[in-house]
């Protein structure tokens, strides 16, 4: 038994039980894509184009194909000619080339694919591929493309750069509230295209079974059974015939979330060769060609009377795509869930707009750690309360206290259509400025302010919405995103547990084993986990955006709740006992007012297969398909303290305390990790990550040496705590924490860095705040 | 990426050698360092093989080179193009010929576009790369016009 994080006493959920899948992992033995290993296996290596704008006028072969050992070199045009050539894009709104055909349309797309009987012989046949280009004139700048002087995809028939308008909220209101505001800020912030370079890049081994006409794709795949039926809608090929299986997954952060060029040519090899074909991608092809993140220019306006309150705010977005549409967006929110730029304030009136355009970069925009562009926006409304805080002279946190949303106000219909489900903004808050010891540190920096230092704290006060969710608004190519779970109780008690999420570290084999556990009063250390495989694992969605514990996690509980109602009628039986007078209590089965006649869970299940009720059919086993009545709303409070070196522009973070709330906490350990991990990154995109393109179109990172990591030498200390308030909808209360440290904290070091150079009269920098922009900014303010 | 040089050399031999010697495709690959091997392909232009080594980046470029000499004999235009291992190298050179007494003067400039990984590496790491190639270039002409090459 443990207390959880909301003072109750529970028997599996919040405990903080190490991983179960960690042996495996800590001494190598995880399988991941690149372990497998089958007789006759190909490999392929793919050619890209080294311009950003070119038309393809030719491409020879000859030269890879006489390299012995390539046995096969696809291009474009071949995939044409078997109808393969281009692939829907999640929301369906625009296709994309599997590869370039025609034009290539950023730099490193796909050109060609050269498969051979081993990786090194790919890659030198990858080499002889000869691919005549004549170079177009390249746009790397959105607002360039905004001006259609150049169109770029000739293959579309609405000749323009944009690819579509979307907006939320009401324009005239927020526009008048604006406009009559005594106080009111406009910023142009821009969250950057980043990258999450999760360690292992992707792969696939495609096995095509003449003999049986089946074929077994192995890839890196964060929704397998997703990916299964993109395979058979595209291909042709009967959903039955095709069996997805994820193998351990070494980090996805929603990279791993679309289908890439290089799964379906190698699938291709293999259907037409009829041998395992395996494609494992590089770091640069990693970085270039497969889903970034962000790239959203927002222009945020607020508006605040003189005490204080604010007014209206207006977010115009400049969404830079690259060459498709390809954002991992649900269907009905090409933006995701920009809406949720309101955060944790109550405007009176708010409006959102994002219009997109088509570039030549890589495409993508998928949600980072982050559920659909809640990054973006929880960057926006926390970089412009902070401006807006300064402007109207009042301290951040007072500022922030003074519009949150308050704890009675929930479930709070936001201005832009989402109902918040709990929370308590002011006491989470209130936590991590004691925590922090807020005041003290106040009165430091007034201090060494005197003696010309810079040191800033800065805030973020972040709202998250997670879990997609609710059928009726999100769906994948149609698919509405439910998840689901399978569980399975042997004759012994022990049991194995399925669902349709699929893990890359964020530790389901034990959290999913905690819940079932809890709901059935049965040790978590024997119930087994299993994800990933599309012919044993209930149809699920997959695991991003934050959704597995908010939709999986429903489905378990539910599912545990199904079998114990078949449970009591069968402890009623062993209880001889009337199934009205069989109660759960302290995780066992009892008769109502008979202290001491009881049956636990064990008993039950092994009844279930040696001695079941008349008329009951045996077993023990339930599946359930979630469809969450609403998202969830994890929340916090983050601050970081920091000092600049005003002589190099060298940033050290001095403190960072990170409040979170997410719900009902089923490890705590595990979030802990979670929130390590997740801030880490945060700090990486607030000092060090862009993915950038000069002019000509180049791609500026496209390794570690461009595109930095950071490690524990450069991580900051994290201070972490929590409140909780539970999910009123969910099952277990629970509200999802994967990507709330990534969400919420890169604002809190960019606002700290900012309180830093207040006194220079500086406003905003643009991620990442690198020495050299930091100083920079320092010296143009002298 | 595009990176500019210029400059002014100053060979010891009259202007009808010098024009004679970089109008000939074999002399001019002689010339250049790190050349693997040469292919030539008319008497305007030759293929070239080149090993390369700036950061990360190394291995074999393969590069054709066309020499344009203006009729009037007093100016020489060169493209080169071609790369390796992903990546792209566009050059155009130019040169203008002028005597002074038994002295040649070329006065030069020239603009590469560079795309792929060779980009990435960064203008200073690449620029100093090129300036030593040019530099070694040039060194070789007077070589071998002098005749001690």
């Amino acid at each position: 038994m443990s207390t959880t994080t909301d003072g109750q006493q529970r028997h599996a959920i919040g405990v903080a039980m190490k991983r179960k899948e960690d042996p495996r992992f800590i001494r190598g033995r995880g399988r991941y894509l690149d372990d497998i290993k089958l007789p006759n296996m190909l490999y392929l290596a793919l050619v890209h184009s080294p311009y950003p704008h070119a038309r393809i006028k030719s491409i020879d072969k000859s030269k890879a194909m006489a390299l012995s050992g390539v046995k096969a070199v696809i291009t474009g045009e071949d995939l044409d000619a078997a109808k393969l050539e281009w692939l829907p894009t999640f929301h369906g709104y625009d296709k994309q080339m599997v590869l370039a055909f025609g034009k290539a349309l950023y730099q490193y797309q796909e050109v060609a694919g050269v498969v051979a009987t081993s990786r090194e012989i790919a890659a030198d046949g990858a080499e002889l591929v000869e691919v005549e280009y004549e170079p177009l004139d390249p746009i790397s700048d959105p607002y360039q493309a905004r001006e259609d002087k150049i169109v770029l995809r000739d293959d579309r028939e609405q000749k323009t750069n944009h690819i579509y308008h979307w907006e939320v909220g009401d324009k005239a209101k927020t526009e008048s509230a604006l406009a009559s505001s005594p106080v009111r800020i406009k910023e142009r912030i821009l969250s950057p295209r980043c990258h999450p370079a999760p360690l292992e890049p992707c792969g696939v081994v495609a096995d095509m079974n003449k003999a049986t006409g089946r074929l077994t794709i192995y890839m890196t795949s964060q929704a397998p059974h997703v990916h299964r039926t993109a395979f058979s809608l595209v291909t042709g090929i009967p959903e039955d015939k095709i069996h997805v299986i994820s193998p351990d997954i070494g980090g996805g952060f929603g990279n791993k979330v679309p289908v890439y060029p290089g799964y379906v040519v190698a699938t291709v090899a293999s259907v037409i060769i009829g041998v395992p074909v395996k494609w494992v991608e590089s770091r640069t092809e990693n970085l270039t060609t497969t889903g970034f993140a962000r790239d959203y220019h927002m222009d945020v306006e607020i508006g605040a009377t003189k005490e204080g309150k604010v007014t209206a705010l207006k977010v115009s977005t400049v969404a830079d795509h690259g060459a498709f549409d390809a954002a991992a967006d649900p269907r009905k929110y090409p933006a995701g869930m920009f809406g949720i730029v309101t955060g944790s304030y109550d405007f009176p009136a708010a409006f959102a707009e994002v219009d997109a355009y088509f570039t030549n970069k890589a495409p993508g925009g998928i949600a980072y750690r982050c559920s659909f562009r809640v990054t973006e926006a929880s960057f926006a409304i926390e970089r412009g309360m902070e401006i807006l805080a300064r402007k109207l002279n009042m301290d951040a946190a007072q500022f922030r206290e003074k519009n949150f949303v308050k704890k009675e106000q929930f479930p709070y219909p936001s201005p832009l259509g989402f109902t918040y489900d709990s929370g308590d903004y002011a006491a989470t808050l209130r936590k991590a400025l004691d925590r922090i010891g807020y005041d003290a540190l106040r009165k430091d920096q007034v201090e060494k302010r005197k003696r010309g230092e810079l040191m800033g704290i800065g805030i973020s006060t972040f709202t998250e919405i997670v879990g997609a969710g609710p059928g009726k608004q999100f769906d994948i190519l149609g698919i509405k995103m439910f998840d689901s779970a399978e569980i399975r109780i042997h004759p012994t008690g022990s049991g194995i547990v399925r669902a349709g999420t699929r893990h890359q570290g964020q530790g389901h084999e034990t959290t999913w084993a905690q819940i079932v556990g809890e709901e059935l009063g049965l040790d978590p250390q024997e119930l087994l986990v299993e994800e990933g495989d599309t012919d044993t694992a209930p149809y699920g969605l997959g695991t991003y955006a934050s959704r597995s514990t908010p939709v999986a996690g429903g489905a378990l509980a539910l599912a545990a709740r199904r079998i114990r109602e078949k449970a009591k009628k069968i402890a009623a039986h062993l209880l001889e006992a009337s199934e009205d007078d069989v109660e759960w209590k302290d995780y066992k089965f009892g008769v109502k007012g008979v202290p001491g006649k009881s049956v636990t869970m064990k008993e039950v299940a092994f009844a279930a297969y040696t001695n079941p009720p008349p008329e009951t059919e045996p077993g023990l086993e339930a599946t359930y398909y979630y469809d969450p009545p609403n998202l969830t709303f994890p929340n916090g409070a983050y601050i970081a303290v920091v000092e600049v070196d005003k002589d190099t522009g060298a940033v050290k973070v001095l403190r960072f305390m990170a409040v979170d709330d997410c719900g009902i906490v089923i490890n705590p350990m595990i979030v802990e990790g979670q929130i390590h991990g997740g801030l880490t990154e945060g700090f990486a995109m607030a000092f060090m990550q862009e993915i950038k393109y000069d002019d000509g179109g180049n791609n500026l990172n496209t390794d570690f040496t461009e595109y930095l990591i950071p490690t524990a030498l450069e991580a900051p200390r994290w201070e972490t705590d929590s409140t909780v308030t539970p999910s009123p909808h969910h099952p277990i209360g629970a509200k999802g924490v994967g990507e709330s440290p990534n969400v919420g904290s890169p604002q809190a070091f960019v606002n700290a860095v900012m309180d830093a150079l207040a006194p220079l009269g500086i406003t905003h920098i643009d991620m990442p705040l690198t020495r050299e922009k930091v100083w920079r900014a320092i010296r143009d303010a002298k | 990426m595009s990176l500019n040089w210029s400059g002014q050399e100053r060979i010891a031999a009259d202007k009808s050698t010098v024009w004679n010697f970089i109008n000939d495709p074999a002399k001019i690959a002689a010339c250049l360092p790190d050349v693997q091997s040469t292919s030539l392909i008319d008497a305007h232009s030759f293929n070239a093989t080149v090993g390369v080594a700036v950061g990360p980046v190394r291995g074999k470029f393969t590069f054709k080179i066309v020499l344009e000499p203006r009729a009037d004999g007093n100016h020489m235009d060169m493209k080169i193009s071609g790369g390796g291992l992903g990546s792209v190298v566009d050059m155009v050179a130019g040169a203008d010929l002028s005597a002074d007494g038994a002295t040649t003067i070329l006065d030069w400039k020239g603009t590469a576009s560079l795309r792929g990984p060779i980009a990435t590496i960064g203008g200073r790491a690449v620029d100093t790369q090129s300036q030593r190639v040019i530099a070694t270039t040039f060194e070789n002409v007077k070589k071998r016009l002098s005749g001690s090459g």
